[in-house]
């Protein structure tokens, strides 16, 4: 018996209320954002008003996506690998770029996508699509400014005969955790999770490569400087590359 | 003026597409908590809605049933499916739904679709 079947077995209800659950905070989710919306567009707000309801809107639309993140890393938990279907990357940056763009009203976005039409398949299903999503949004929590510049950049690479696509995220303006510069992101999952809750969307892209079989890594960008920026960088299974 | 059935168990939720379309112009011409009450109220209430709102995860009839029971009694019937499994999206559209939203949606966004929908 598989680790991943023994765990289906002694648990085979724990998914389906841990779904039922996360159902119930999506819908709710979904009335708060709605009402803020409401609020929003009713006028007579003043600036500093509607500053903190875009800001309530940041926050609601991240919540829902935790809510996916747990989900998300359940599923592809208890997938086998072989079940992973090939997803379009270019396809998945457009809508990580749609996404991270409504998720922050209150911030502007310069978002620089690789120009390169060539089809880019990853192996790793809607996981690989959440993977893109979460780097986007992990980094835009890093950046405080209120103009921000994400730079997404594709090439092949080959670990012991395997291809692979590196997706590489850049902000020059982000603000990496200290904890993420001075250890590796490995040690998050030892550490006091005070201290850990700091990089806690680092560790989710990186459990995710992991699980597609690929790998992650974060950096700053340039020690040189102020603020030093950020990149991450996600090794992620080509498809058809064995 | 466009009619709107709205389809949903939750309660906050109804209450929330029926404050923000009203605002909007549209006519809620009926509410139901569940895919069965919402086949009942659509075969006995004369007069259809031009546009159906159906959630899908809902006790004793789920939206795919529901929507497939509604174009069923009327082929011609506009459902805009709304859900948080967007893994039920292909299965709404393969029940007849012409549009799809993942919860949670932007209110322009349904706006939007319903426009589009409307005029079709």
């Amino acid at each position: 018996m598989t680790e991943k079947k023994a765990t289906r077995d002694r648990d085979p209800n724990f998914a389906y209320y841990m779904d039922l659950l996360s159902h119930d905070v999506v819908n709710n989710n979904q009335a708060v954002l709605g009402y803020l919306e409401l609020i929003l567009a009713s006028g007579g707000l003043d600036k500093k008003a509607r500053k903190y309801a875009e800001k309530a809107v940041s926050h609601i639309r991240t919540s829902t996506i935790l809510v996916d993140n747990v989900k998300r890393l359940m599923i592809t938990r208890d997938m086998d690998p072989a079940d992973f279907k090939p997803v379009d990357l270019m396809v998945a940056m457009n809508r990580a770029e749609r996404e991270v763009t409504r998720m922050f009203p209150d911030k502007s976005f310069n978002v620089k996508l690789p120009s390169d039409a060539a089809e880019m398949k990853i192996i790793g299903d809607g996981a690989a699509e959440d993977l893109i999503l979460n780097m986007m949004v992990t980094m835009v929590w890093l950046d405080p400014s209120e103009t921000i510049t994400l730079v997404l950049k594709t090439s092949e690479t080959e670990v012991k005969g395997k291809k692979f696509w590196q997706i590489t995220l850049e902000d020059p303006t982000a603000r990496m955790p200290k904890m993420a510069v001075d250890r590796p992101l490995e040690d998050a999952f030892k550490a006091d999770s005070s201290i850990a809750v700091k990089v806690v969307g680092m560790l989710f892209c990186k459990m995710i490569s992991e699980m597609l079989g690929g790998g992650f890594e974060v950096h700053e960008l340039n020690k040189k400087a102020d603020p030093r920026g950020a990149a991450f960088v996600a090794t992620l299974r080509k498809a058809g590359g064995q | 003026m466009t009619s709107v059935l709205i389809v949903d168990d939750e309660l906050f939720i109804v209450e929330l597409y029926r404050d923000i379309l009203q605002l909007r112009g549209y006519r809620i011409v009926g509410t139901a908590f569940d895919g069965e009450e919402a086949v009942r109220k659509y075969n006995t209430n004369p007069e259809k809605p031009d546009v159906v709102i159906m959630d899908h995860r809902m006790p004793v009839m789920n939206g795919v049933q529901a929507t497939k029971e509604i174009l069923r009694m009327n082929p011609k019937q506009k459902v805009i499916f709304v859900s948080a499994d967007v893994m039920v999206e292909k299965e709404a559209r393969e029940a007849g739904a012409i549009e799809f939203l993942p919860k949670p949606f932007r209110m322009d966004d349904l706006i939007e679709k319903m426009q589009k929908v409307a005029a079709q």
